[in-house]
This record gives structure tokens, C-alpha cells and sequence, in this order.
């Protein structure tokens, strides 16, 4: 287990550095200047040059190794060593300066949102995504398996089917479909959740939405495996001892039939919380999936480069935390 | 079976910890949906109509417009009185000794020294101010302008070393003496407040209400900003507009600015004019999703959406046409008294329908043509010949297009500037649709029922029904004068390089007015005007503007103004105004109040009364009624005075004349650049 988590751990500078490098070089090639507002006025030539100069953006290698240098927090260290950081502090000071606020982990301002640093942005919107796909995650889990063991149990019944038809309806429609037409029911309708305000009532409906896909997948998964183990020796023999059929079906079978769930849940919450920029635009969930989309469209090179670093990492180290505790669940895997 | 349950007992302690302690926030008196999420609150940087909006809230200029009075009337601000000089080159403005900043809930006087220091950061090259050109009509802007420019090229260009450094160093305090040497603004006193413009500028007053000329409180701001050592620029850190630190002299203060969640705004309690304030809370949250955003309105949890832009808009715009259908009698005598717009809903029988709210706004939407010899692949370019233009414009159906490809009741142009927004201006009358007169004019021009004519690419971005308007044009183009037509549809980032490249033959366009004269629109079609994307260049229109810019009698120099319009819409045509946009609001107008109907299509929303809630006086705001002719009169005759006196003048709002003539009721806006 020690050694699987070194060698992850080991690889992930690696695997970033290379996600980092393919993104920056391919948003670095979208047309159009990262300065210019898509409306309102044209700043002058002369102030659009300055500042693509201000932010190294008129040269790939020095944008390249600037922002690395500054968001791996090896110019942090630097300056600490170097002293330079208690320099500039002290020089600030003598001048009535506020001390600018440097970060270990420096993503660099948003050329969109000027009075932001993407520091600040994935910081505040970051948590949202996670709260989000959890929420979904749990949802999913519960309804997917539910209606699995429903469908394995009575195969072929009115229940079964109709599940599997919810689960297809789950996977095929848009979620901007099924968002906007609970947002019209739940919402406006009957007035039982509020419109685009986030908090635990706020969620719910977002996490719904979210969550049907990945729902209707689990309990397909948990209905192949329950009919699977269900004909299995191993619950013969406990239908045998003259267990309840509710334990028999609910723990013994639903036991190993939840393994392939387990293991699927792992990159599916990592995509429940990085995938849910259509969720968020239509409820206005203030995540960091929109930013996802927004930054590429608007070219904001710091906040394309800050979101896809921190989800990489956070990507690697989720994957990670799965597999180890799919291990610790289950000892029988090497 | 226990180790199971671990997986979804972590996502289960996710949720709770981080949605349970999330409070949202409680409901303010006022909500409303932006144009869009705020960019920034510093007040020299800001150039988005939502920026903007929100700082005429949290500070406050010199003067102000009464947007609820039909000729928008200079108000009093921060300057409680002023005067002009005889030439008309010099501004005096006298502060107020109760104009406070609130520092944190210490009142602090805003001081001359303190717009002299917002100003100076307005010319700054450094701050990269997209409004950096107003402030060139002040004496030696443009001149401390480019000096400033100048020198930090020059230590830019220098070899790095001693030598550079020395100077980089050197040139704040060598700027700062230049500025008060070269530029005509002058903090005379604490509460004298002395501005010298080049040339008599009429609307200068107007230009003082604009958001960018507001103060900053320099104690703060100018913590966050350091000449950089290495370059001499001054670097200018963000922070200090976060609600921890921000400092204000608005009617509002900011109360928390949560990213893409709220901004949340409470009542300014050391405002001088803090009793005329009826809403004690704004809540602005962040919703970019148009069909959310109409039904959060439905859902009641939002009282105004500021821009309804969704697909199906036209449908909510014919609900409200066909509900003044079945009110017609009644709606037509109440139309007939000059009513706000507004005042007439309350007044008709209550109807959800009365929410939706249409009125025209301060922006045309129009088609460039390049007018350079040559395209940029080498072809010579036909555009470059004003005839082609003139026969291009006069073959587009513009009716068919405002009614039946846009259709949320939006006027046609044919002009650039919209017609009666700007007291004291005469439009002229522009091009009329008349393809018969369009074939010869092309035929001419050399090319006889299109023959021998060039492919013409019309270049658009997606989105916003471009592709529709683009549609329109083509097949108009198509018909009437037999020549054939592409549609480029690119993305916006392309597009705007297009543009600015000149890389197209022609392309959608569309620009707001800034502030309230003609030269907002007509200083587009200057020769170095960097909006100038169709590159006209006339030197009978430079002269024409050049003479209107030295004039000095207002009355004259809004007719030179006007025939200098007449030039490009009738004769030259670097482009052709389609339509005129419209803003739909949606709003209760029994519950909301304070909203204005006027083309200008600024909202100050510190004039906002929610009826019937106990504070403010609780009597409907809006434009005065109208009757007989709209009375125009020059901007500068205007002085200060209070406002009740102002909102007296009665006169009728020449947006009630569009509703009338043209059987157009309703309507988009903005202020402030492209579309």
C-alpha cells in the first residue's frame, strides 16, 4: 500500500507537468488576444502591448516558465531563501504600502475578472463543485442501488422495467433538459426550492439533475451484479441456514454486487465534480465548472492554466484516495 | 459490510460540511439580475454597463443626471454648485462640506484633492483606463499623455543595468511634478475643484457624471499601488475593491462581493443625501443563465432582470403587445396624456403581462464596410466606393428585419445616433430603403444588375441572432442588386481580430453612447479613431468635426454635428444602421418604482422606491407626463439646480413619441461600447 502511494505520488509532477504543457500550448494557439473584451471599448495599442508585456503573454517560453515558477511555488521558496520577499516587504512598508499578499501557489490575476486573483476563484468556487458532485454522488449511490436490487430481485417484473426505463431516460436526456424542467416544476411551479441561490435547499435540485446519469449507470451495475451473485452457491447455502430472504439479498449478495459500484464511483464523483458546467449555468450554482468553459471562450490565460492545474492534481490524488480505499474494502485485491 | 458504508459516509461528510455551513444570505429590498457578473469595482478601469452600474452606486462625481427626467438634467453631487467661465474653458466646482467617505463607519470629507488624484489615475497610461481618451479634453491629457508613454518606452527600450534602473526610479516623482505642470486640474482648496478643458466642451458636465470621472479615496488606493522599480510603471495591485477594504461616497456601501454568488450592497448611512434613499439593502446575485434568469423572476425571488436575452424574448414581448391589444382603448388615452411608459402599465388593468418591459435604448445596431483601396488578401475592394456603399445600404429591408428577424419591437435607423436621445440634436434623415434607386447607383458604379461583381462575405459572430440579421442582408443583397453572398460566421475572439485586422468585406456592428452628445457615436468614424474598424477616413468629415469641436455656440454646433452625420449616413455610408436596440426588463410595476423609460437607458438604481413597503415615500418614480413638443434645449444652459425644480420641467420623454409614431412600444441597452 506504502509503495502504491510513493509511486503515485511520485508520478504526479510528471503527469501534470505533461497535462500542463498540452493545455497551455494548445490554448496558447486559440485565436484572438487574452486582453481584448469580447464588447466595450478598444484600449489604446500602445496600453494592450504593455500589458501583454506586464504579463510575459508576448512569449510562449517566457509565459511558459513564469507561470510554472510561480504556481508550483518554487519562486515562493526562492524569495523566502533569497531574502527577497523580507525585502520587498520592508520596502512596501517604508512607503505606507499594503504588502501585496504572495501566495506559495501563485496562479496569477484573471484578465477577465481584474479585481480577482484565480487564487481567490478556485478558492471560493472549488468547494462548490466538490459539495455538488458529492451531493449527486450520494444520490446517485442511493437511488442507482435501490432500484438495482429491486430489478434483480423480481427480474423481468413491472419494477424492473420500469427502472430500467428511468435509468435510460437517466443517461439519454441533456441534463439542460431534465435541469430546466425540474427547475420549472420544483421551482417556480410549486415554489418548493429556491431559484439560483446556493445553499443545502439550493443543491438540491442541481445534485438531482447531476446525479441521473450516473444513477441509472449504478443500477444497471448493481442489478447485473445482484443476479449474478444471486445464483451464486454461496447464497444456496445461506438460503439454506434459513436466513430472512431480506438479509440474504441485502447483505450477503448486495455485499459483492456493491464492489463494481465501489470501483466505478471513484472516477464518475471525479467527473460529477468536474463535469458540471451545464448543471451549474442552468441553476447558477457559483461552481468552477463554468470557469472551465468561460476561460477558454474569453482566453484568460491564467484562469484556463490555474483551473486545469488544480484539477489535475486534485484528479491524481482523488484517483489515489479510490484505490486505496477500494483496497481496504476489499483485501482480496493486490 | 461496515468498510462499504465508508465510501459514501466521506461523500455524505463533504456535503454536510460544506453546503450546511453556507448560509444564504436574507432576501434585501431590492434584488435584480445584472447584464452580467461584475469585472471590476475600480472606478478608472470599469468599461462593462454592469461595472458601471454598480459604482454609480457605491460612489458618487461632481454632478449627476436625473435619468428620471426626460432631458436627463445635470444634477448636483460631491459639487454642490460651479461655475463656467465666459470662454467656456475653465470648470469651478465648489464641494459640499457634507460629502463624507465612509471609512469603515468614520466619515471622512471628499476633498478636491481626492478627484484630482482619481483623475490623474484616469490619464495615467499605467492604469490602461479603456476611457483613458475622455480625460484627453482636459488641457495637456493628451499631451501628459504621451509624454508618460514616451518615457516608459524609452526605459523599456533601455538595456537592463544601473542606468535603467536609476531612471525608472526617478520618473514617478518626475511624473507627478509634469502632471500638475502640464495638465489643467487643480485641487484649489480642499473644497475648490478647478478644471481647464483644450476647447470648450459642451458636454462636459455630462462627461463629470460619468462613472470613470468619480473619485477614488487616495489613502486607500494608494496602498495598492508602487512604481515599479524595474520598469517605472506604476504597478497597480487589485484588493482594494473587495468589500473588506473598499472605501465609498456612494449612496450605497458595499456590503460582501462573493464571486460569481452576490454582490450585496446596504445603505450608505454617511450619504448627505441618505434621505432620499427608499431601499435599505441591493442584492445583485449572479445568474448568467438567460431562461434562469426569467424564471428566478417567476419564481418571485428576483424584482427586476435587467437584460432579457433569452432565444424566446419575442414571444415574451408579443404577450405584452397583445395584453395592450386588449386594453387598446384605454392604453391609447393614457398614451395620449404622454405617460411614462411605466405609469401607463400601473394604470391598466393588473396582468402578469404588465412585467415585461420594452424600451429603446442608447445603441444602434449596424454593418461595417471596409473601406480601404484593398482587401487584406490583395483583391481590390469594392467597398472603397461610396457609391457601392450608398447602393448596399439602400437594399436592405430594415423593416423586415426589425419585425420579423428580431422582433421585440425594435425601431429602424437610419442614422448612427439614436433618434431623440440627445436634447437639442436634429437627426438627419439618412438613406430610404429604395432598390430601385440602389440598382442604379450600382450600375454606375460599373457593375449593371451585380455582373462582374466580387463574392461579398458578410463577417458575424455566433450568437445573439447575428447569423439571422447576416441572413436577411444576404438575401436582400441577393435580390435587389444581383450580386453574390457568404455568410462567415466565426467566434467571437476571431471575429474581433477580423475586425480589428480589417480582415472582412463587411461585418456586424453595433455601439452605445457613453454620455449625452452626438460625438459618443460621431467620434467613430474619426481617421485615428482606434474603434475606427471600418478605416474610413474623410477629410470633409474630420473638418466637420474639427469645426463643431471649436465652436462655441451650442446651438450651431449641434447643426455642424448634424452635418456631419448627414455626411455618413447619406453619402458615405461606412456603414448602415439597421435598427435601433431595445432593452426588455422585466419588472412588477406595482411593486417596483424608479426605473427609467429613458433612451439613454442608465439606470441610477438609488432612485429605486419599492411601493408600498413602508420606506421612501412610496409614490411612483419615473419620467414626468408629457405634453406638447419636446422642448429642446443646449446642455450647457443647464445649472445646477434641486432636483424637485428639475423634475418640474415638464416635457414630453421622447421615447413616448417613438411608442406613438411608430406603434412601437417596447424595448435592450446599454452604455458603453460595441455590441
Amino acid at each position: 500500500m506504502i509503495g502504491l502511494i510513493t509511486r503515485r505520488l511520485l508520478q504526479l509532477p510528471l503527469i501534470v507537468g505533461v497535462i500542463y504543457t498540452l493545455t497551455l500550448t494548445l490554448a496558447w494557439a486559440v485565436p484572438g488576444n487574452p486582453i481584448d473584451n469580447p464588447e466595450g471599448r478598444r484600449p489604446p495599442a500602445a496600453v494592450v502591448e504593455a500589458m501583454l508585456r506586464q504579463y510575459n503573454l508576448d512569449s510562449f517560453p517566457r509565459f511558459y516558465l513564469s507561470y510554472l515558477d510561480n504556481a508550483t511555488g518554487t519562486k515562493w521558496v526562492r524569495d523566502q531563501v533569497t531574502g527577497r520577499a523580507a525585502e520587498r516587504a520592508a520596502a512596501a512598508a517604508e512607503v505606507g504600502q499594503a504588502v501585496p499578499i504572495r501566495r506559495v501557489f501563485d496562479l496569477g490575476p484573471s484578465l477577465q475578472y481584474e479585481d480577482w486573483g484565480v487564487n481567490q476563484i478556485i478558492q471560493d468556487a472549488l468547494p462548490v463543485s466538490i459539495a455538488l458532485g458529492a451531493m449527486a454522488m450520494l444520490i446517485a449511490v442511493i437511488i442507482g442501488v435501490g432500484a438495482g436490487v429491486v430489478g434483480a430481485v423480481r427480474p423481468n417484473s413491472v419494477a424492473d422495467i420500469s427502472t430500467l426505463a428511468v435509468a435510460l431516460i437517466g443517461i439519454s436526456l441533456p441534463s439542460f433538459v431534465v435541469g430546466t424542467t425540474l427547475l420549472l416544476v420544483f421551482s417556480v411551479w410549486l415554489g418548493w426550492f429556491p431559484v439560483g441561490q446556493w445553499g443545502l435547499r439550493g443543491a438540491v435540485l442541481p445534485a438531482i439533475t447531476l446525479s441521473l446519469p450516473f444513477a441509472a449507470y449504478i443500477a444497471r451495475l448493481t442489478r447485473m451484479g445482484m443476479l449474478e451473485h444471486l445464483g451464486a452457491d454461496f447464497i444456496r447455502t445461506a438460503r439454506a441456514k434459513g436466513l430472512p430472504e431480506s438479509r440474504v439479498v441485502l447483505k450477503h449478495a448486495l455485499k459483492n454486487a456493491f464492489l463494481p459500484v465501489l470501483s466505478y464511483m471513484g472516477p464518475a464523483t471525479a467527473m460529477a465534480m468536474t463535469g458540471s458546467f451545464v448543471v451549474e449555468r442552468v441553476f447558477t450554482v457559483p461552481g468552477i465548472g463554468q470557469h472551465f468553459v468561460n476561460a477558454v471562450l474569453n482566453k484568460d490565460l491564467f484562469l484556463i492554466m490555474g483551473v486545469v492545474l488544480v484539477y489535475s492534481t486534485m484528479l491524481i490524488l482523488f484517483n489515489l484516495t479510490v484505490d486505496v480505499l477500494y483496497r481496504w474494502v476489499d483485501p482480496r485485491i493486490e | 459490510m461496515g468498510r462499504l458504508f465508508v465510501p459514501i459516509g466521506l461523500l455524505a461528510a463533504i456535503v454536510i460540511a460544506i453546503i450546511a455551513t453556507d448560509r444564504p444570505s436574507p432576501r434585501a429590498d431590492f434584488t435584480f439580475i445584472n447584464r452580467g457578473d461584475v469585472a471590476t469595482l475600480d472606478v478608472q478601469k470599469a468599461s462593462w454597463m454592469q461595472d458601471l452600474r454598480v459604482i454609480r452606486m457605491l460612489f458618487e462625481g461632481l454632478v449627476k443626471n436625473d435619468v428620471l427626467d426626460s432631458d436627463y438634467t445635470i444634477l448636483p453631487g460631491v459639487a454642490e454648485r460651479w461655475e463656467i467661465s465666459e470662454d467656456g474653458l475653465t470648470y469651478t466646482f465648489h464641494l459640499r462640506a457634507d460629502a463624507f467617505w465612509n471609512v469603515h463607519g468614520k466619515p471622512v470629507a471628499v476633498t478636491a484633492h481626492d478627484f484630482a488624484y482619481a483623475w490623474r489615475r484616469g490619464i495615467l497610461p499605467d492604469t490602461a483606463s479603456d476611457y483613458a481618451g475622455q480625460f484627453h479634453l482636459i488641457r495637456g491629457g493628451r499631451a501628459f499623455y504621451d509624454w508618460r508613454t514616451q518615457q516608459l518606452d524609452e526605459i523599456a527600450a533601455m538595456p537592463s543595468g544601473a542606468a535603467r534602473s536609476d531612471r525608472a526610479r526617478a520618473l514617478w516623482a518626475v511624473t507627478e511634478l509634469k502632471f500638475n505642470e502640464m495638465v489643467g486640474i487643480r485641487a484649489v482648496d480642499d473644497r475648490t475643484f478647478r478644471v481647464e478643458l483644450e476647447r470648450p466642451t459642451a458636454y462636459f458636465l455630462d462627461l463629470c457624471a460619468f462613472a470613470v470621472f468619480y473619485p477614488v479615496y487616495p489613502p486607500l488606493v494608494r496602498q495598492y499601488e508602487l512604481p515599479d522599480p524595474a520598469t517605472g510603471r506604476l504597478d497597480q495591485q487589485p484588493g482594494w475593491t473587495m468589500a473588506e477594504t473598499i472605501v465609498c461616497n456612494g449612496p450605497f456601501r458595499l456590503d460582501s462581493w462573493r464571486f460569481k454568488r452576490e454582490v450585496r450592497l446596504e445603505k450608505n448611512a454617511l450619504y448627505w443625501d441618505r434621505d432620499s434613499i427608499a431601499i435599505d439593502s441591493v442584492s445583485i446575485p449572479s445568474n448568467e443563465d438567460p431562461n434562469a434568469q426569467v424564471l428566478a423572476f417567476k419564481s418571485g425571488a428576483i424584482d427586476w432582470v435587467s437584460d432579457v436575452s433569452t432565444p424566446y424574448r419575442r414571444f415574451i414581448v408579443a404577450d405584452k403587445l397583445a395584453y395592450y391589444a386588449e386594453h387598446r382603448e384605454q392604453y391609447e388615452e393614457l398614451l395620449a396624456q404622454g405617460l411614462d411608459p411605466v405609469e401607463i402599465d400601473r394604470r391598466l388593468p393588473p396582468d402578469p403581462r404588465q412585467n415585461i418591459h420594452t424600451f429603446p435604448a442608447f445603441g444602434t445596431y449596424f454593418l461595417n464596410f471596409n473601406c480601404l483601396p484593398k482587401l487584406v488578401d490583395g483583391r481590390d475592394n469594392p467597398f472603397a466606393d461610396p457609391r457601392i456603399r450608398r447602393a448596399f445600404a439602400m437594399s436592405v429591408d430594415k423593416e423586415r428585419i426589425a419585425t420579423k428577424v428580431r422582433g421585440t419591437g425594435e425601431r429602424i435607423a437610419n442614422t448612427l445616433i439614436p433618434r431623440n436621445s440627445i436634447a437639442g440634436y436634429e437627426s438627419p434623415a439618412g438613406l430610404p430603403y429604395d432598390p430601385d434607386a440602389a440598382r442604379k447607383l450600382l450600375a454606375e458604379a460599373g457593375y449593371p444588375g451585380g455582373r462582374g461583381f466580387i463574392t461579398v462575405e458578410i463577417l458575424f459572430n455566433k450568437d445573439a441572432g447575428h447569423d439571422l440579421i447576416a441572413q436577411a442582408a444576404a438575401k436582400d443583397w441577393q435580390e435587389n442588386l444581383g450580386v453574390p453572398v457568404l455568410l462567415a460566421q466565426k467566434e467571437i475572439k476571431v471575429f474581433r481580430n477580423d475586425l480589428k485586422n480589417q480582415n472582412f468585406m463587411i461585418s456586424r456592428a453595433g455601439w452605445f453612447g457613453d454620455y449625452g452628445d452626438p460625438t459618443t457615436f460621431l467620434d467613430l468614424n474619426r481617421c485615428d479613431d482606434g474603434n475606427n474598424d471600418r478605416k474610413y477616413c474623410s477629410p470633409r468629415y474630420e473638418e466637420l468635426m474639427d469645426r463643431a469641436a471649436s465652436e462655441t455656440d451650442p446651438a450651431k454646433r449641434m447643426a455642424i454635428l448634424a452635418d456631419a452625420e448627414r455626411l455618413v449616413v447619406e453619402e458615405d455610408l461606412p456603414f448602415i444602421p439597421i435598427f435601433q436596440y431595445v432593452q426588455v426588463y422585466l419588472f412588477d410595476p406595482h411593486k417596483v418604482s424608479g426605473i427609467s423609460s429613458h433612451p439613454r437607458q442608465q439606470q441610477d438604481l438609488f432612485r429605486i422606491d419599492m411601493l408600498g413597503d413602508g420606506k421612501g415615500s412610496d409614490i411612483p418614480r419615473g419620467l414626468p407626463p408629457g405634453g406638447g413638443d419636446v422642448k429642446r434645449k443646449p446642455p450647457e444652459q443647464q445649472s445646477a439646480k434641486p432636483a424637485e425644480q428639475s423634475i418640474r420641467s415638464r416635457l414630453r420623454p421622447p421615447d413616448l413619441m417613438i411608442c406613438r409614431s411608430a406603434n412601437v412600444l417596447l424595448s435592450r441597452a446599454a452604455i458603453g461600447g460595441r455590441a
